[in-house]
């Protein structure tokens, strides 16, 4: 089994953090699967992922994504990024642009520096922003703008920019924790879909371990910045998941009485 | 509430104060405050009816005074780009961006009319230093919105285009100009219809426009005239008002 990304003894401390928010993190991503993230909020879910995005500079461990070791001094380079999507909680879209102008904006990676700024979309790239249209199930709402989207249209638009990239792998950082349960199993069903039918791993956090239960082929359990579990979807025990949101121990307690 | 009573107490002393003061070393006599109301009448009385032989004369200012509004604004926004960004929070260090804030506080400070007497005094008569008045005075408050402009824009959607591999012109052209341009459009036209308001005075010290006919005639006693003129500028403040607020419509 090859890894979609491969993390060996990773520690992260954000800016004026006492805390790690990734405390000696050791995890292998198959490629070619949907592998979830589970975890209470504040277990690093977020943290994880946006340094596999390589939006994190000053962490310690290995980390190779797609084959290719990431530098904790450096970004990566430009022309590496449109291999990894990334769809943000919060949509991260351009509100007063059209929907099919934001999908295109994931293409801008793969053309050239001046294409990008200063020339218009090559047939490719619509053909391929259409199609991620379409495969979102929006493609009737292309010429609309986004701020007059509901939140589920706004996570297929997102879905649909970050595929646009054509991307190998596909992080997701809890995108359906702003939805109701009807239209986060859509989006997750819209997600995982697209991500199989285009040979694409996706690794996606969420702290409902139903909708992990559901989409994923393997559950990675995450808990105060340490791997808590890492089975396949079948061994996943209730008591693991039921141990992951038990109480937080002694050291918050006693932070919280302090301040009481 | 003891120490309030007592401020209560102190403001109230001081403004009593101010008043006493003013009157006491205000050479106003009470003949003539008395006669002021019939002096004003009367001096009304003869702008009636006023002089519509005046036309070309507006037509000349009034165009003028577009001109000084347009070129003064043009020379606004030119200084507000650079300004704006170095007043900036989110693209400058705060030992940049406060001095900058600082300047332009101070900028907006100065009243139009004094900077433009200034200029006067310094390059002369006519439209030049009435566009360069209106261009330094206008920068103070439209370089302070276009800081806003640029640190209101959200952050989250230039970081997705940055993780999708975009170049920084392109997350420019794509994340950042069309979250900036409706703010900066909608700024620049209010500032454009303040220099223009602004600018039908300008005359009166000698900075060119329409003002100038105004002072004039007042000078010359050719009151008719004089209101024929303070007419026009009446109907332009309105006109532009009403513009503006059409305008404003459209960008709520």
């Amino acid at each position: 089994m090859s890894a979609a990304a491969q993390i060996g003894d990773l520690s992260f401390v954000h800016q004026g953090a006492g805390l790690p928010a990734l405390d000696h993190v050791s995890l292998m991503v198959p490629a070619g699967e949907s592998t979830a993230l589970l975890g209470p909020s504040g277990a690093g879910k977020t943290t994880l992922l946006a340094l596999l995005d390589g939006r994190l500079r000053g962490w310690r461990g290995r980390v190779s994504v797609l084959g290719a070791p990431l530098d904790p001094d450096h970004p990566p380079s430009r022309a590496s990024r449109p291999d990894i999507g990334f769809v943000f909680q919060e949509f991260a879209l351009v509100e007063r642009s059209s929907v099919l102008r934001n999908v295109l904006n994931g293409r801008l990676g793969r053309m050239s520096p001046l294409r990008a700024a200063l020339g218009s979309p090559l047939p490719r790239d619509l053909e391929v922003a259409r199609a991620a249209l379409a495969d979102c199930g929006i493609a009737d709402l292309a010429e609309r703008r986004v701020d007059s989207l509901s939140g589920g249209q706004r996570q297929r638009v997102a879905i649909a920019r970050c595929l646009a990239q054509e991307p190998r792998l596909i992080l997701a950082d809890e995108p359906v924790s702003n939805l109701d349960p009807a239209r986060a199993a859509e989006i997750l069903t819209l997600l995982t879909g697209a991500a199989r039918a285009r040979g694409a791993t996706v690794l996606f956090s969420s702290h409902q371990p139903d909708l992990a239960r559901r989409f994923a082929d393997r559950i990675v359990g995450m808990r105060d910045g340490r791997i808590a579990f890492d089975v396949a979807v079948g061994d996943l025990s209730d008591v693991a998941t039921a141990d992951l949101y038990r109480e937080t121990t002694a050291l918050p307690a006693i932070g919280l009485r302090a301040v009481t | 509430m003891r120490s309030r009573g007592f401020g209560g107490f102190a403001a109230g002393a001081l403004v009593a104060g101010a008043v006493l003061w003013s009157f006491a070393t205000t050479d106003v006599d009470l003949s003539r405050l008395l006669s002021a109301g019939p002096r004003i009448a009367d001096f009304l009385g003869r702008m009636v009816p006023p002089d519509p032989t005046v036309m070309n004369e507006i037509v000349k200012g009034s165009a003028e005074t577009l001109r000084i509004a347009i070129l003064g604004s043009l020379g606004a926004v030119l200084l507000s780009v650079p300004l704006g960004i170095l007043a900036s929070e989110t693209m400058v260090s705060p030992a940049l961006y406060r001095p900058v804030r600082t300047l332009l506080a101070f900028i907006r400070a100065i009243p139009l009319i004094l900077v433009a007497m200034l200029m006067v005094g310094a390059v002369g008569l006519g439209p030049l230093p009435g566009i360069i008045a209106i261009a330094f005075h206008a920068t103070g408050m439209l370089a302070k919105f276009y800081a806003e402009a640029i640190d209101g824009v959200s952050r989250a959607p230039i970081a997705a285009l940055e993780s999708a591999g975009a170049a920084p012109l392109a997350q420019l052209r794509y994340a950042i100009w069309p979250q900036m341009a409706p703010v900066v459009a909608r700024d620049t036209i209010f500032r454009f219809e303040l220099n223009l308001r602004e600018s039908l005075i300008l005359g009166i010290v000698g900075a060119g426009g329409i003002g100038f006919y105004i002072q004039t005639y007042v000078r010359s006693f050719q009151y008719e005239k004089a209101a024929s003129v303070t007419l026009a500028v009446i109907a332009m403040v309105i006109a532009i008002e009403g513009i503006n607020v059409a305008l404003r419509r459209r960008f709520a």
